[in-house]
């Protein structure tokens, strides 16, 4: 860290009290006292405080992972401060992140509250880079100044915002041990299958007496079973659609896909069910089935890291879909590749819905020097190519439904659930 | 950086470190020696330039021009104008000083204005004794020993003040 320095006001105050004496000296003109007096008197002070510690600064956030749209404070903190009148804070401002007060800028005499804090907003999921910032330390009457000091930033993690969702609607395909869903088979659910006649090795609190009394036989109530799924959350991360204004501004395709995946995840993990993530995108981060808290901590974790670009050369489109598992895709279906992925899987037995995250009002960016024309005719026929897509899948029976918050899946889960009880062809 | 980037405060500010030296100038016509535009506009160009950047040190170089000139303008007498022009000047470079605290979007709280303010007062009170000892003394017959104890004493002072900013730290930084 820099020492102390004069600052540019003492250095100031010296010429022109000094030279004013001068002037009045050379020039036997005791008038330019009056004009120098001041001078000499500042600087006089100024030097007279010269600090006697050296300070260290240094500053940390109150949290490195936040949920969006909520903050943290980034408090400075100094040591060896007996010397410091002033302190002054100049925050750098990172995409998606508010400062408080007055954008990062902020000074404040150094009294028993301390220096002053900053708060720190996060706007937007992803990993953001918080508190970097220039720090200036003042001696009494300004005499002599640390820094601006320079103190780096720091990762801070912003998990993405759980948009409103929520579901009544049964998986379709429950394969797994215990859960909340309604499972094909009988077993000991509380959900009523049925009303039979009894057998060995029922359960006597299961039998009917109603029925018992009127049939002359003993009956007994069956119940499904039920049984947890297997929930495969696969966002395409290839491109960002769209214009992010942050949580509470107009949102761009990754915002959509990251935050649904993000409500659907939690939806199904608090109802039990197994949930995986896989990303088709630059990092290809994927998070194998698991279930409960921690796991959906780890899926938040992983979607805030998600990176946008194009599939490395050596990955494959491979997402490692396990039987009974429901696949939801969630992407803005520009790109004919995940058009293929969903396909494939509906072809393979699979239930696969797609929720599609491009923005109604998203238009691509277009490059200087190109024709706006000719861009937002190439847009066109994108849309056109994606609608062709799309009808396609519909076809196959997969459903195609924008993102709307809460029952955005209901029908299509109810309508995949019904379709999974009947017969049908499977390709292999 | 636009204006509406910058905050109420600062722009008060600055307002003052361009007016200081402009006003001290000005002063002299009361004392029937105006300056000329030409010598207005540099000290305005000069003023301004400090007022967009308080910690340059063009602020000096404004307020040496305004000392050049009073030092042909008093030579008439001790006019009370020399006084305003001392209170500007000063006022001009404590605004600069407080906006040289940190960037253009920082606001100046309250209590640091208010600290300042009395500070300033405290030193301008040494405006009114220089002015009358001054009057007193610009009557009076030659007196070289006085003014080469002056003199010397100033010049120590310089020299006090230049050792004193340039001696390293007592503490190893940490």
């Amino acid at each position: 860290m820099n020492g102390w320095r004069p600052t540019a006001a003492v250095g100031r105050a010296l010429v022109l009290g000094s030279l004013g004496l001068a002037l009045a000296l050379v020039a036997g003109e005791p008038g330019l006292v009056v004009l120098a007096a001041p001078f000499v008197l500042l600087a006089a002070l100024g030097l007279a405080h010269r600090p006697r510690t050296t300070p260290a600064v240094a500053a940390a956030l109150d949290h490195r992972t936040l949920p969006e749209g909520t903050g943290t404070t980034s408090r400075l903190t100094l040591t060896g401060a007996e010397d410091v009148e002033y302190v002054a804070r100049s925050a750098a401002r990172p995409p998606y992140l508010a400062l408080r007060p007055s954008h990062g800028q902020v000074g404040r005499l150094l009294g028993a509250d301390g220096p002053p804090d900053v708060e720190v907003g996060a706007q937007r999921w992803g990993t953001r880079m918080a508190g970097e910032e220039k720090v200036a330390l003042y001696a009494p009457w300004a005499g002599f100044r640390v820094g601006p000091v320079h103190l780096p930033a720091d990762p801070l993690r912003v998990l993405p915002a759980t948009a409103p969702y929520d579901s009544r609607a049964e998986a379709p395909q429950p394969l797994g041990l215990v859960g909340a869903n309604r499972s094909l088979r009988a077993g000991g659910g509380t959900e009523l299958a049925g009303i039979r006649p009894f057998q060995a090795g029922d359960r006597l609190r299961r039998i009917n007496w109603r029925v018992s009394l009127r049939t002359g036989d003993l009956h007994v109530v069956s119940t499904r079973a039920e049984e947890d799924t297997g929930v495969l959350l696969v966002v395409d991360a290839l491109a960002d659609q769209g214009v992010s204004d942050g949580v509470d501004g107009a949102a761009s395709s990754m915002d959509l896909t990251v935050r649904a995946a993000s409500a659907i995840a939690e939806h199904h993990v608090r109802r039990g069910d197994r949930v995986a993530l896989r990303v088709i995108g630059r990092g290809a981060e994927q998070v194998g089935y698991g279930a409960g808290a921690r796991h959906l901590r780890r899926l938040r974790d992983r979607l805030a890291t998600v990176r946008v670009g194009d599939l490395p050369e050596a990955e494959h489109l491979s997402l490692g879909v396990t039987g009974g598992a429901v696949v939801i895709v969630l992407s803005p279906m520009l790109t004919p590749a995940v058009g293929t992925v969903a396909a494939t899987l509906v072809r393979r037995g699979l239930s696969v819905l797609v929720v599609d995250t491009l923005p109604p009002d998203a238009r691509p960016p277009v490059s200087a020097g190109a024709d706006p024309q000719v861009a937002a005719l190439a847009w066109r026929m994108r849309l056109l190519e994606r609608s062709v897509v799309l009808d396609g899948l519909a076809r196959l029976g997969c459903p195609v439904v924008p993102w709307r918050g809460p029952g955005t899946l209901d029908d299509v889960l109810r309508r995949l659930a019904r379709r999974a009880r009947q017969p049908r062809v499977v390709a292999r | 950086m636009t204006l509406d980037a910058m905050h109420r405060s600062q722009l008060a500010l600055r307002a003052l470190v361009l007016l200081g030296p402009v006003v001290a100038l000005l002063a002299t016509g009361p004392a029937g020696h105006g300056p000329p535009w030409w010598l207005v506009g540099i000290v305005t160009v000069l003023a301004a330039a400090a007022a967009v950047a308080p910690d340059s040190p063009v602020g000096a170089g404004a307020g040496l021009v305004v000392l050049g000139w009073w030092t042909l303008s008093l030579r008439d007498g001790m006019p009370v104008s020399v006084a305003v022009a001392a209170v500007a000047l000063t006022v001009g470079h404590l605004a600069a000083l407080l906006a040289s605290y940190g960037p253009r979007a920082m606001p100046l709280d309250r209590p640091t204005l208010l600290l300042w303010a009395r500070r300033g007062a405290l030193v301008l009170l040494s405006v009114p004794g220089s002015w009358l000892l001054a009057r007193a003394v610009r009557g009076e017959p030659e007196q070289p020993g006085l003014w080469v104890l002056a003199l010397a004493a100033a010049c120590v002072a310089i020299l006090g003040a230049t050792v004193a900013m340039d001696l390293p730290d007592r503490e190893e930084p940490r």
